[in-house]
């Protein structure tokens, strides 16, 4: 009668479902691997002509999610690959922005404050200014990596959100960018018939999103297979024994900052092309740290963990608290200033955000680290078993031969009484 | 950081402007000591760096503004009042932030004593945010001006104006250095605190109360940056719910500074942080708006060149 009961039931159920044959093939098959990843670009090809229909600001919403979708997936290569805490993920966010900027804007400021003119990217040069975005950014996370990548795992969370501090301030206090004022980006030039600079049409901006974050899931998901993703999964596993094995550390984390880098510049350069006013205020620890709390929810490590992370978050700080504020203090019970419950119209839902933040941050660390779509092999490591491939580690072999299991479906059974026991001593 | 420019600005009649900027470095750096003790005795116990231990600090701040507002003080005092009201405040400030961050061990920390090594880091941050949010959602986003309580005056010595204020703060904070020694090096706590920093399971065989000893670990921690919080109320005069993350991360600096896990290290670093957050201020061109950047460089530069600290390895003393 327990909730396991209920939870056996559905997945029985759903098993059931995913068994059906369609065309001489389980529904399983067509919704795994590159299948699945079909179908959902088509559904998101689809999806903002069904947006429009249900409220066209969604469409806006949803170029906003796949910013921050490309942001955390660059996070991950970091903090779920490589297992570097970086808390200063916005550095790279504000380079890339700044670069379109720069490269659009026309101008600069000297330091008598007088406006220089500088060649810009006009036209069709503006789509260099993404990959030379990823490249500048990419450049100083290897600049900020070199020295201080030796450094232990905390240290470096700290030099990191030092270096993330400290980019704006930079930004904001040498001439040239215009200060706390900050600067204007143009958007992308039209492409024959397709203008990106009708604030009526989001549907180009929508379409520029959904390739540049297709292009990121295919780099992420080709590089985790690629001899220098199972490098970084070696090292966050076990450094030393890493190390033993022939990965070189210090180049091997480096790639992982540098990629990771990389990949915020591209979400820093959509950014800035997107709001088209960027300013130093923008660009703090805040943002960093919401990066990283997508990873966390989502599942280290895992990518659809991490764009799932990244779509919930990003819906509800754009969309949905913004919905509960409207709502709330229109309420009649809240809304006349007499009515008894005045105090929640001075609540505003947006603050309470980092509220919330705090509290998926605390608990999903406590009660569910391996997030909400667990990387199999993160889980593993979590539970305290040996993360070999096949489970074949000492302390894994050991536990599965006590508990007299010799078939590879026992593992999970013996995972689980492991962490139990594990959870009691404490 | 602009709240330094205004206690600085008050100082600016003296005429050796060097002497007074280091007059102004020691005292704000005994306030930074007293925070980074914070993080250096938790850092040496657990190896967990506190990110909440900053906003600890802050709850500290905001409490104690609350009741001196509840007693309706405004003007300075004098005789028995000042001292009845330092020392309610002090115990008050002491209390709420020891407990605070006693209560967080206990919540969170406790249980991930076994997790990876980022695990309980991301859980503080995640405290952290609340800690921040929760006086946000009260207090709102706006500086308190914390009254005047302390008596204005002082005296000048070469050129550079001593404030009596200072004095307390730097005086406060080394008779709280010096219980904090003596305390670790002399009573059976002390020891038990040095054996679990040095071998958690050695010391359990030994007879060590492990939790118990961590507990009071992060009671004495909290206690020190609840103590600071006062004096900053007072020195800086400005209460805030994002006051705790930036003392927070130049506390902490002065804690890596000095060679993190080292109580003497914190001290020593808590010093020269703040000197050389006051000299910078003053000469380096819009120090102001730097001197957090010109902090964050010192971290990375002794992050590069000397992971261990200054004192790191001179003290083996480890708490």
């Amino acid at each position: 009668m327990s909730a396991t009961n209920i939870r056996a039931q559905l997945s029985d159920s759903i098993s059931a479902v995913l068994s059906n044959k369609i065309a001489g093939r389980e529904l399983r098959w067509y919704l795994s691997g590159w299948r699945l990843g079909i179908i959902l670009l088509v559904v998101c090809i689809i999806l903002p002509f069904v947006l429009d229909g249900i409220d066209p600001s969604l469409v806006t919403t949803s170029i906003a999610i796949g910013t921050y979708i490309i942001l955390a997936l660059g996070l991950n290569i970091v903090v779920g690959y490589a297992g570097l805490l970086d808390l200063g993920y916005v550095a790279f966010f504000v380079i890339g922005s700044y670069t379109v900027a720069v490269g659009t804007y026309g101008f600069l400021q000297n330091a008598q404050g007088k406006s220089i003119p500088i060649p810009s990217f006009s036209g069709q040069l503006f789509w260099l200014l993404i990959p030379l975005a990823a490249l500048l950014a990419c450049l100083f996370g290897i600049l900020l990596g070199a020295p201080t990548l030796r450094l232990r795992g905390d240290y470096l969370a700290i030099v990191t959100l030092g270096f993330g501090e400290i980019v704006p301030i930079v930004f904001q206090n040498v001439p040239w960018f215009f200060g706390q004022f900050g600067m204007s980006a143009s958007p992308p030039p039209d492409v024959g018939p397709i203008t990106f600079s009708d604030p009526l049409n989001q549907y180009p901006f929508y379409y520029l999103t959904l390739a540049l974050v297709v292009l990121v899931i295919l780099g992420v998901t080709s590089l985790r297979g690629s001899s220098i993703g199972r490098a970084w999964i070696a090292i966050r596993e076990d450094e030393t024994a890493a190390s033993v094995a022939g990965v070189n550390l210090v180049r091997t984390k480096l790639m992982a900052f540098g990629l990771g880098a990389l990949v915020g510049g591209i979400g820093g350069a959509l950014n800035a092309a997107f709001v088209s006013s960027i300013a130093p205020s923008d660009f703090n620890f805040n943002i960093s740290i919401t990066i990283l709390i997508m990873i966390v929810l989502g599942g280290l490590g895992s990518i659809p963990g991490v764009i799932v992370g990244a779509i919930v978050l990003r819906f509800v700080d754009v969309y949905l608290l913004g919905k509960i504020n409207d709502a709330v203090h229109g309420l009649p019970l809240v809304s006349g200033s007499g009515a008894p419950l005045h105090f929640l119209n001075n609540v505003d839902f947006n603050t309470a955000k980092f509220l919330i933040y705090g509290l998926i941050l605390m608990f999903m660390i406590l009660l569910r680290p391996q997030g909400l779509i667990p990387d199999v092999r993160r889980k593993r490591e979590l539970q305290g078993i040996g993360a070999s491939a096949e489970g074949a580690s000492a302390v894994g072999l050991l536990e599965r031969e006590e508990a007299g299991e010799d078939e590879a479906g026992g593992e999970t059974t013996t995972v689980g009484a492991g962490s139990d026991a594990q959870g009691r001593e404490d | 950081m602009l709240t330094l420019a205004s206690v600085f600005a008050a100082n600016s009649s003296s005429s050796n402007i060097f002497l007074q900027q280091i007059e102004n470095g020691i005292t704000l750096g005994a306030m930074y000591a007293l925070v980074a003790l914070g993080y250096t005795l938790v850092y040496g116990i657990i190896e967990l760096i506190n990110f909440a231990h900053g906003d600890i600090f802050m709850w500290g701040t905001v409490i104690t503004f609350i009741v001196v507002q509840m007693m309706g003080l405004n003007h300075p005092l004098s005789g028995f009042a000042l001292v009845g009201v330092l020392l309610l405040l002090i115990i008050i400030g002491m209390a709420v932030s020891a407990f605070l961050n006693a209560g967080l061990e206990r919540v969170a920390y406790r249980r991930l004593r076994k997790a990876p090594r980022l695990a309980p880091l991301i859980a503080a941050i995640g405290a952290s945010f609340i800690l921040e949010t929760i006086v946000q959602l009260w207090r709102g986003t706006n500086f308190y001006a914390f009254p005047d309580i302390f008596p204005h005056g002082g005296f000048t010595i070469f050129g550079a104006r001593v404030n009596y204020l200072d004095i307390f703060i730097v005086v406060l904070a080394v008779a709280m250095m010096y219980g904090l020694a003596r305390f670790i090096n002399t009573t059976k706590l002390g020891r038990a605190m040095r054996a679990t920093a040095q071998d958690p399971e050695a010391a359990a065989l030994m007879g060590v109360n492990i939790n118990r000893t961590i507990s009071i670990t992060f009671l004495i921690g909290g206690a020190l940056a609840g103590a600071a919080a006062v004096v900053y109320n007072m020195y800086i005069g400005q209460v805030w719910y994002l006051t705790g993350f930036q003392l927070g991360l130049i506390a902490f600096t002065a804690a890596v500074l000095g060679g993190i896990g080292n109580i003497y290290g914190a001290v020593f670093g808590g010093f020269l942080i703040g000197l050389i957050q006051s000299l910078a201020i003053q000469f380096i061109p819009g120090g102001f708006q730097w001197s957090l950047a010109v902090v964050f460089a010192v971290l990375v530069l002794i992050l590069v060149f000397r992971p261990s600290g200054l004192l790191g390895q001179q003290v083996p003393d480890k708490v």
